[in-house]
């Protein structure tokens, strides 16, 4: 157990100390010599940086539907809609490929004279730029994401369908319950836990596992309009060398992660209250 | 439930559109890798004529597929064996043995789990790079053992729970040392979840991007999902090539999914219930 320790100790939460350290140094030829908030300074003047948190806040707006589609999704597998057992399998499956694969698989799907304009153009609709329109590429890459991973979520889901008290169900089937009354009055409130865990850990998986993604698809662009935390972090460590100014970034990024994960939790827990 | 049937049948629509949604993309990849580049220009839909596999040899020979593969197995292998290794050690002695501070550092595992890579990533490649393990083997090792430790930790310490004490107590009445009880026992005991964790850690570690490229800089430490990306630029006019360079480091993963789907669905709901 000694070595187990140790490794965690040593490579996973002394860095963090030693990041948070780091962030008030400067870089370059200030390397090492504190700078105070200087680098804090520097990231809420940079627009690229800004840019990064704004799209954090697109990813909370667009949490809620990242939920409810294998929520729903998971309702209909365990109300055994035809075809449910081939169904959980299938929409599994993404989940296992790498970002890279995955990122490779849409430049080709995404592409202008790629399938998905084709099908666009079958029902009257213009072709779209993916990828090259700064106003359209954020809402790609998280749609890709979202196609990647919403199989995870719905395993989970079902994990948690498979605690649930059938004999409620019958009970609401008996007072002639109809379906949307059932989801929001019998499958909601039993589910509250799973619920809670999948939203915060699809928060954690937008704002921590998109590098792949963006890496291929985007490396950021067009205009720096694809930016994540995550990626800006990269990006000024490895290809600006600016080190110090990443570790600034990082600390901003696991106190957003912090904030984020504790107001989930606690207006879930809130609202769970109140069911 | 009123309308239950109908809305089986209703979603049964939606939900088959987008199983074929899910699939669809690898077809399409599949396909446009079965053709010639000709055949790609002049129509990317139709089913490739004859079906021919010229492509995926150039790719695997002309990109040097075979020493990626060889990377990231060598790197991956070593990974999950002593991830396997020592989060059993350390499940075993949080579950089943008192020692002081047993709290403490079981606590302190759980907080690895919530130190995300990106967070610290900037300290962590400096400890490399200082203890000279960046673009070595061993390096990009210990990053993933550090990496996917905690989470392994977790689920090996929640599995042996489930199993009585008195069998360890039987065990070192019986004269075992407690390497004895960990060998003889707890090891055996715990095959089911060492099978679903290492699967899992084979995938995050086999997927991975962002830490095989921050610590196997050079070209040819590259592992397989880097090498993938730069085929891009090697065969940027030749589609055809690149989605069979794609598709050949897709297969592993596919196969292993083939076979082993419940497994890695498992280890995924391990993570939500038993928490």
């Amino acid at each position: 157990m000694a070595p187990a320790v140790l490794i965690i100790v040593v490579l996973r939460l002394w860095p963090l100390v030693l990041g948070v350290n780091f962030s008030f140094t400067g870089d370059g030829e200030l390397n090492g010599t504190p700078v105070g908030l200087g680098n804090y300074l520097e990231l809420a003047a940079d627009p690229l940086f800004r840019t990064s948190l704004r799209n954090v806040g697109l990813l909370v707006l667009l949490l809620p539907v990242a939920v409810a589609i294998p929520g729903l999704l998971a309702t209909f597998i365990y109300l055994r809609v035809p075809g449910h057992r081939v169904y959980r399998s299938v929409y599994f499956f993404p989940a296992v490929l790498s970002p890279v694969i995955v990122g490779a698989i849409f430049n080709l799907m995404l592409g202008y004279d790629g399938p998905v304009n084709a099908a666009l153009g079958a029902i009257g609709a213009g072709p779209v730029d993916w990828l090259g329109d700064p106003d359209v590429a954020m809402f790609t890459v998280v749609g890709v994401h979202v196609w990647a991973t919403f199989g995870m979520a719905l395993v989970v889901f079902l994990a948690g369908f498979s605690t649930l008290d059938a004999s409620l169900l019958d009970a609401a089937r008996v007072d002639g319950a109809s379906l949307g009354r059932v989801i929001w009055h019998v499958i909601i409130p039993s589910l509250t836990r799973t619920i809670q865990f999948v939203f915060v850990t699809t928060m954690i998986g937008m704002l921590t596992s998109m590098f792949g993604l963006l890496f291929v698809m985007t490396s950021g662009g067009p205009e720096g309009s694809t930016y994540l935390p995550e990626y800006y972090i990269w990006h000024e460590q490895g290809q600006m060398n600016r080190p110090a100014l990443a570790s600034a970034a990082s600390t901003v990024l696991f106190v957003v992660m912090l904030v984020v994960g504790l107001l989930q939790i606690s207006l879930l827990r809130r609202s769970g209250r109140q069911d | 439930m009123p309308g239950m049937r109908l809305a089986r049948w209703a979603a049964a629509v939606p939900m088959a559109a987008l199983a074929l949604a899910t699939i669809y993309p690898l077809v399409f990849t599949a396909n446009v890798a079965m053709k010639t580049r000709r055949d790609y220009v002049l129509d990317r839909f139709s089913p490739a004529a004859s079906p021919r596999f010229d492509n995926i040899a150039e790719a695997w020979a002309g990109a040097g597929m075979a020493r990626y593969f060889a990377n990231s197995f060598v790197v991956v292998a070593f990974s999950v064996l002593l991830l396997l290794l020592l989060g059993s050690m350390a499940g075993f002695a949080l579950s089943r043995l008192r020692f002081r501070g047993s709290t403490v550092i079981f606590l302190g595992c759980l907080a690895g789990l919530f130190v995300p890579f990106q967070v610290i990533m900037v300290p962590l490649t400096r400890i490399m790079a200082d203890s000279g393990l960046v673009d070595t083997y061993p390096g990009l090792i210990l990053a993933y053992v550090a990496q996917f430790l905690p989470f392994t930790v977790f689920l090996m310490t929640s599995h042996y729970r489930t199993i009585p004490a008195e069998i360890v107590d039987a065990a070192r009445i019986d004269g075992n040392t407690v390497y004895g009880v960990y060998r003889r026992i707890m090891l055996p005991l715990g095959v089911p979840a060492l099978l679903s964790v290492g699967i899992l850690n084979t995938l995050f570690c086999w997927n991975d991007v962002l830490i095989s490229l921050l610590m196997m800089p050079s070209p040819e430490h590259r592992t397989l999902m880097i090498g993938v990306n730069s085929l891009r630029g090697q065969y940027s006019d030749d589609i055809p090539t690149f989605a069979s360079g794609v598709l050949i480091a897709a297969v592993p993963v596919l196969m292993i999914y083939l076979f082993l789907q419940r497994r890695i669905a498992d280890g995924v709901t391990a993570g939500s219930t038993k928490g």
